[in-house]
């Protein structure tokens, strides 16, 4: 393995993010070959986390976007301070300038508003980590847009003119696949899947993340969320739920799983009804032992 | 594993491009960037550890988990194979080459396929005799009968309805507006900066979102009884909605969005009459994947995309699975119409129905007038 790899998995770890060689090798790609780091993966399997994780440990600011439908330009990028432009035009009524000296005057950058794009691209001092998550909840426009701003780094303002990058910002794209995002946004992403943890990284992130969770607890909660896994429920718990159900077993006192346990905190673990159901009936058949087999 | 003797620089070089070439032959939508970033990549990582060269390479190149298993196994095929050759050993000369050519056939040759218009059903009909289904048919065909003597301005009143409703969505996105909506302060200010003072307000409300239809329409044997009906159905929808895209397939798949556009229906017909291996055999899912190779562009979140099928596919229910999968997720919506629904005995028992349930967003009737009227309700994306 490259030694910059083996560098950056360590760092990562020592910011308490556990990884592994596929997430270490295209976190380091990215940042060499400086190209936008697209993470697809299910729900709370930490794709987030990379970009928040990249950012402390680079010691840099991390500028997030997040998605929503009918996100447009305005939002993401820039937008004038119209209360404040008013304010100064009606101060200024009296003023004896010219028109075009006033209007060059309310359009410059003290009336900018930015956005997390122009903020990205505008950081004075080093690279920030640029987080858009949830690109797959945006809309097809937007997506375009944003391929625009990624591929140059630099910004057109009508009124002001042209600001480009002084540092290229890490990008990291997050995608849930409500949605197919377009070929042209793929391809200029590196790409990243990130799939639930194997039982082994599931310990690990557990005894990390949750202080005070002993051996034993660590490994029943990963062994149980792994044959949740396999089982066919309508919401499959992420990482983030073993993570909350670890903490609230640690604040209840427990050291191992019991059924008793297992019902009264099953809600931070399941979050559809009929899969709590599901597994209910099958604790009060006894059947807790299946869970925890391996 | 690792590999005991990394190639030469140049070698890396073609083989890397060649590489690329291989997975562009297997459907990897891969440009020359991509090849670039692939040499690289290669660059910053250790050529002497295989695993991560397939990790740095799958990084740059694979752009979706499908892609992953035709990585896997090109990369298995050809550095395998190739390290076999500098190493001169073993003589392993990837034997599951061919193979995978077999496997995943070029999105190319898919797109060419169509081309055999004039071909004839294949001989692989469908599964005749089965219990239920003549009882059925006839008992439908009766509905027909009555629907198509009486009501044929009725199908086009309601297709021209149901284009309407899905032209007049409203979008969260906002345009200028005259009167109504919300305050647009930029648009207040610029106008404000030519008169000095606040007069007119700016406005600007939801724009109006037009859905875009894609339709597959079941022509094969097992729907003749339908599929006349449905296509006049389609022609009408055809010629109100701007942005409809029709297919009709049986054992492969034709865009007859330009045919119908015609004056008259008849005259529509009639052109369609130079598209038939109708009422042939059906498969689905192969179909289906055509268009996904071939026409990955027509599809996006504003589209919905409707397929009139009874669900008899002679066809590997895995196919036809995959293929709504692929569709589901670019698509706004997938809707499946089977006319044989409307028949209270049925029960979508047939593999291919079975293997396509789980993945639509609705399933639905289509055997007279009033499910028509109920497909309007779901025709949002």
């Amino acid at each position: 393995m490259r030694e910059e790899i083996r560098q950056i998995q360590a760092q990562m770890e020592g910011a308490a993010y556990i990884t592994d060689p596929a997430i270490s090798t295209a976190v380091h790609l990215a940042t060499t070959l400086r190209k936008p780091l697209l993470v697809e993966g299910h729900a709370g399997v930490g794709k987030t986390e990379i970009a928040k994780v990249l950012a402390r440990v680079r010691g840099t600011n991390l500028i997030r976007l997040q998605c929503y439908e009918g996100l447009d330009a305005s939002t993401a990028l820039y937008e004038w301070n119209y209360p404040k432009q008013i304010l100064r035009i009606r101060l200024e009524e009296r003023d004896e300038r010219s028109v075009s000296e006033k209007e060059a005057d309310i359009f410059s950058e003290t009336f900018l508003l930015k956005r997390p794009l122009l903020q990205a691209i505008t950081q004075a001092e080093r690279a920030p980590v640029l987080l858009i998550d949830e690109i797959d909840r945006a809309d097809l426009e937007f997506e375009s847009f944003l391929l625009e701003v990624l591929s140059d780094f630099q910004v057109t303002v009508p009124e002001i003119g042209t600001i480009t990058a002084a540092h290229r910002p890490d990008v990291v794209l997050t995608s849930n696949r409500s949605r197919d995002l377009s070929d042209a946004l793929r391809r200029r992403c590196l790409y990243l899947w990130i799939d639930y943890p194997s039982f082994e990284k599931e310990v690990r992130i557990l005894r990390t993340k949750v202080p005070g969770i002993n051996e034993r607890l660590a490994g029943q909660i990963a062994r149980v969320m792994q044959n949740l896994r396999r089982r066919q429920l309508q919401k499959v718990p992420g990482v983030a739920e073993s993570l909350d159900w670890g903490a609230a077993l640690v604040a209840l006192h427990a050291d191992h799983l019991d059924a008793q346990l297992v019902r009264e905190t099953l809600g931070c673990v399941l979050k559809e009804v009929d899969d709590v159901k599901r597994i209910e009936a099958d604790l009060a058949a006894g059947r807790l032992s299946e869970l925890l087999e391996g | 594993m690792t590999v005991t003797a990394a190639p030469r620089p140049r070698d890396l070089l073609t083989g890397t491009v060649r590489f690329c070439r291989f997975l562009r032959a297997r459907g990897l939508a891969i440009t020359p960037s991509e090849s670039h970033d692939a040499i690289r990549a290669l660059e910053v990582v250790d050529l002497g550890d295989r695993s991560e060269v397939h990790r740095a390479l799958r990084t740059v190149l694979a752009t979706r988990p499908e892609e992953f298993p035709i990585f896997d196994a090109t990369f298995d095929a050809f550095w395998g194979g190739l390290v076999a050759a500098a190493t001169q050993g073993e003589g392993a000369t990837s034997p599951d080459a061919p193979q995978l050519n077999a496997h995943f056939p070029r999105a190319k040759d898919a797109a060419l396929d169509f081309s055999g218009w004039t071909d004839v059903g294949e001989g692989d009909g469908e599964p005749v005799g089965l219990p239920g289904v003549s009882d059925l048919e006839s008992a439908m065909g009766k509905d027909f009968s009555t629907f198509e003597a009486a009501d044929l301005a009725e199908v086009e009143r309601l297709a021209a309805q149901i284009a309407r409703r899905l032209a007049t969505r409203r979008s969260r996105r906002l345009k200028p507006s005259r009167r109504r909506g919300r305050v647009d302060l930029r648009r207040t200010v610029r106008l404000s900066l030519t008169r000095g003072e606040l007069i007119d307000l700016a406005r600007r409300e939801r724009k109006i979102q037009k859905t875009k239809l894609v339709v597959f329409c079941d022509v094969s044997g097992s729907m003749d009884l339908y599929s006349r009906l449905l296509l006049q159905f389609l022609y009408a929808m055809q010629n109100n909605l701007g942005r409809m895209e029709t297919f009709v397939f049986s054992t492969r798949l034709h865009r007859i969005t330009e045919d119908l556009r015609h004056a008259s229906y008849r005259g529509a017909l009639s052109r369609l009459g130079d598209v038939r291996d109708w009422s042939g055999g059906t498969k689905i899912g192969e179909s289906l994947r055509a268009f996904n190779l071939g026409w990955p562009k027509l599809l996006d979140r504003d589209t919905v995309v409707i397929v009139l099928s009874d669900g008899w596919d002679t066809g590997e229910p895995a196919i036809l699975a995959d293929a709504l999968r692929t569709m589901r997720r670019r698509a706004g919506k997938l809707i499946w119409l089977n006319p044989l629904l409307g028949s209270p005995d049925y029960q979508p028992l047939t593999q291919g129905m079975q293997a396509a349930l789980p993945e639509v967003d609705a399933f639905l009737p289509a055997h007279n007038l009033e499910s028509f009227r109920a497909l309007a309700r779901h025709l949002k994306p």
